[in-house]
């Protein structure tokens, strides 16, 4: 079940993704409307981080395509945002906090340029959002886990982007750094940005998102949260009926066959 | 001394050329080497150290005599050329990373020491030096030398200020640096470059077996002193600068030690005291810090002795001897000895005649341990439901840390409590 946005924010379109000659996503093909919160959502090794990664070309795609505000991803970096997986990156290096946080501004400064006065305001804004101004001069190996998240989400912030990707930032935090990134991401929508979030807490999917993206290797359902979050559609994602379609998957692999034809 | 106002004066032109030649290439590598070190490619650069061995030999076959910007040039060569083979093994073989980095290392290294063996049979007068390569022999550095060197640390300088926030982005968080639209790959190439450079700068001097300690000593000494990225590449270079500096004056001073591997000795020295004594990250203070601790924790129970001596017959200010004490709990009596002689000087006890009793400040410390063991036993039966006969040993610890805050805080939480979970009193100030 597929229902589409009205002139779209995001439009992924049969996008098919192998490692390996392994394909690990199926023609994926949605939507998403601006200023929602979307979360994708489904079972473990479904592709979910794999389909962010794939949105902001960090690994390339078989087939299909990506179209952000209806333009390829490099006519609108600037207006994207990503933020990775908190346990991609070794949290002890020699940064600080607002270090940390600056970098979002290094896509709008450029290559050569240095960030200014200008940024460090904006990251030092940032940083309030998130509730972690005391933190700015603290070395990043003393966050928690959920400080390191915050600190990322600010990063996030100081790029000014209208489309932010964001890989479980719920994952691993404590319930009051959970509860203070949705209010953060709530305000975002209300300010016409548009989220999505990979999650893994069935939970909370009704609470916190209006746009739901059901992934399980292939395109199970993604629209409306209250039309898509049903038994039968959940049923779908998590019982495990497509053991064949990750039977076929190894047998590409194994014979390296390529994914399309030409 | 005579050696040391001679060295120091300069006057020596061959001294000049020695000192500001290893300096530059010592901090060359020190800087780059941060980098490596950061992106995790320490061993990267040790290949890349061994692999420029074939590029010197092969510049000295093609030309027939020893011209340092051809050897230069021809180190650049198969030095990249390593870089690239491992990176493809690693990309398009079943050979991981490790090995592929083992096998190109060996391999060119091995080519290396073919071509020089040949070279050295050849008779070819010119060659006489050309093994200076695989160990170093800074004595040999002359004026067009230190130009090269100077050109070289240049642009290093120069491109690393230019890159210096990409490559720490990239260091920290690749995709990240992807998904901001940076050129990664191309950055990548860049270090590797300038990789290559600092080894190509210093193999006259320390050689190829010993540069890539050159690159990563400094940088990792380095981060044992700082956690600023800006400094650690300043320190990095400081302590590059400083080996550079003692290995020329180890070598004038006792002209048969080679130049090289002393800068080598030197900069692992300030390595392993980095790693000893580096305030908070240093093996050493890291054990202060324990040995104070456990002093900590015995001066405290010792305190809680009188203190539960006080409470059996309420005479919190009676004189205890040793004896008395130790049948409180069980104890070491030389490190009871050895505690009390220290709250004694610390005036939270008096001793008369081997007796000890708590002074006012010493009874108001041994009653706030107390306090916050009852406090942390209430709250960890209360909140965890953890049986009260299990609480015990948890609270032994939780007694030395918790902060005043905490305390107020835990207070708080429980209600201001009167008994523990053994319905004892939990005294108050």
């Amino acid at each position: 079940m597929i229902i589409h946005a009205q002139t779209p924010v995001l439009e992924v379109h049969d996008l098919t993704v192998t490692y390996a000659r392994k394909p690990v996503l199926w023609g994926v093909d949605f939507t998403l409307p601006a200023g929602c919160i979307a979360g994708i959502v489904g079972p473990n090794g479904a592709g979910k981080s794999t389909l962010l990664k794939s949105i902001m070309g960090l690994i390339p795609v078989s087939s299909g395509y990506v179209r952000l505000f209806d333009h390829p991803l490099d006519e609108v970096r600037h207006r994207v945002s990503y933020v990775p997986q908190r346990e991609s990156v070794d949290w002890d290096f020699p940064v600080s906090v607002l270090d940390v946080v600056l970098m979002g501004r290094y896509g709008k400064v450029g290559l050569f340029r240095n960030t200014g006065a200008r940024d460090r305001a904006i990251a030092q804004d940032c940083l309030d959002k998130v509730g972690m101004a005391a933190f700015a001069k603290r070395q990043i190996s003393q966050l928690s886990g959920g400080q390191q998240q915050r600190v990322f989400l600010a990063r996030a912030l100081a790029q000014e982007a209208d489309l932010y990707l964001m890989d479980e930032p719920f994952a691993g935090v404590d319930a009051a750094t959970e509860q203070a990134i949705i209010k953060l991401l709530r305000e975002m929508a209300a300010a016409k940005k548009t989220i999505v979030v990979v999650h893994h807490d069935l939970q909370s999917v009704r609470a916190y998102f209006d746009w739901l993206v059901l992934l399980n290797m292939h395109l199970v359902a993604a629209g409306p949260t209250e039309q898509v979050f049903t038994e039968e559609m959940m049923q779908q994602a998590y019982g495990g009926r497509l053991s064949l379609l990750s039977q076929v998957s190894d047998v590409m692999e194994k014979r390296a066959f390529p994914s399309r034809e030409d | 001394m005579q050696d040391i106002t001679d060295f120091f004066s300069f006057s020596d032109p061959n001294v000049r050329y020695v000192v500001l030649g290893n300096i530059l290439l010592s901090a060359s590598a020190a800087m780059v080497g941060a980098f490596i070190l950061l992106q995790k490619k320490a061993l990267v650069g040790d290949a890349v150290s061994h692999a420029v061995l074939p590029g010197v030999c092969a510049a000295f076959l093609f030309s027939g005599s020893k011209n340092t910007a051809l050897m230069l040039v021809g180190a650049f060569a198969t030095g990249w050329l390593a870089l690239i083979t491992i990176d493809y093994i690693a990309a398009k073989s079943k050979i991981k990373k490790d090995a592929a980095i083992g096998l190109v290392l060996s391999v060119f290294f091995g080519a290396g020491m073919v071509m020089m063996t040949y070279i050295q049979q050849s008779g070819n007068a010119a060659q006489s030096g050309l093994d200076h390569f695989i160990f170093g022999n800074a004595a040999t550095l002359v004026g067009t030398d230190l130009l090269v060197f100077s050109v070289l640390a240049a642009v290093l300088l120069l491109v690393v200020g230019i890159f210096f926030k990409a490559f720490a982005l990239v260091a920290f968080d690749r995709p990240y640096a992807e998904a901001l639209g940076y050129p990664v790959r191309r950055l990548d190439l860049l270090l590797t470059s300038l990789t290559v450079l600092a080894v190509v700068t210093g193999i006259t001097a320390v050689g190829v077996v010993l540069m890539a300690a050159m690159l990563v000593t400094p940088a990792a000494a380095a981060r044992y002193w700082t956690d600023n990225i800006r400094r650690m590449v300043g320190i990095s270079v400081a302590f590059g600068v400083f080996a550079g500096f003692a290995g020329a004056y180890i070598s004038y001073v006792a002209p048969a030690m080679p130049t090289g591997p002393w800068m080598v000795v030197v900069s692992s020295a300030i390595a392993f005291f980095s790693f000893f004594f580096a305030p908070r990250k240093g093996i050493v203070p890291r054990l202060y810090t324990q040995h104070k601790n456990r002093q900590v924790i015995t001066e405290e129970n010792t305190l809680k002795m009188f203190y539960h001596l006080g409470e059996r017959n309420s005479h919190f200010d009676g004189q205890r001897s040793l004896e008395e004490l130790a049948s409180t709990r069980e104890v070491n009596k030389t490190l009871l000895k050895t505690a009390l002689r220290r709250l004694v000087a610390k005036g939270l006890l008096v001793v008369r005649a081997n007796q000890w009793a708590l002074t006012a400040a010493g009874y108001q410390k041994a009653m706030r341990v107390v306090r916050l063991h009852r406090l942390w036993e209430l709250y960890l039966t209360k909140y965890m439901d953890i049986a009260s006969d299990h609480v015990h040993d948890d609270a032994e610890t939780i007694e030395h840390i918790l902060t005043p805050e905490l305390e107020r805080e835990l207070e708080h939480q429980l209600g201001y409590p009167d008994k523990d979970p053994h319905d004892t009193k939990i005294p108050k100030t």
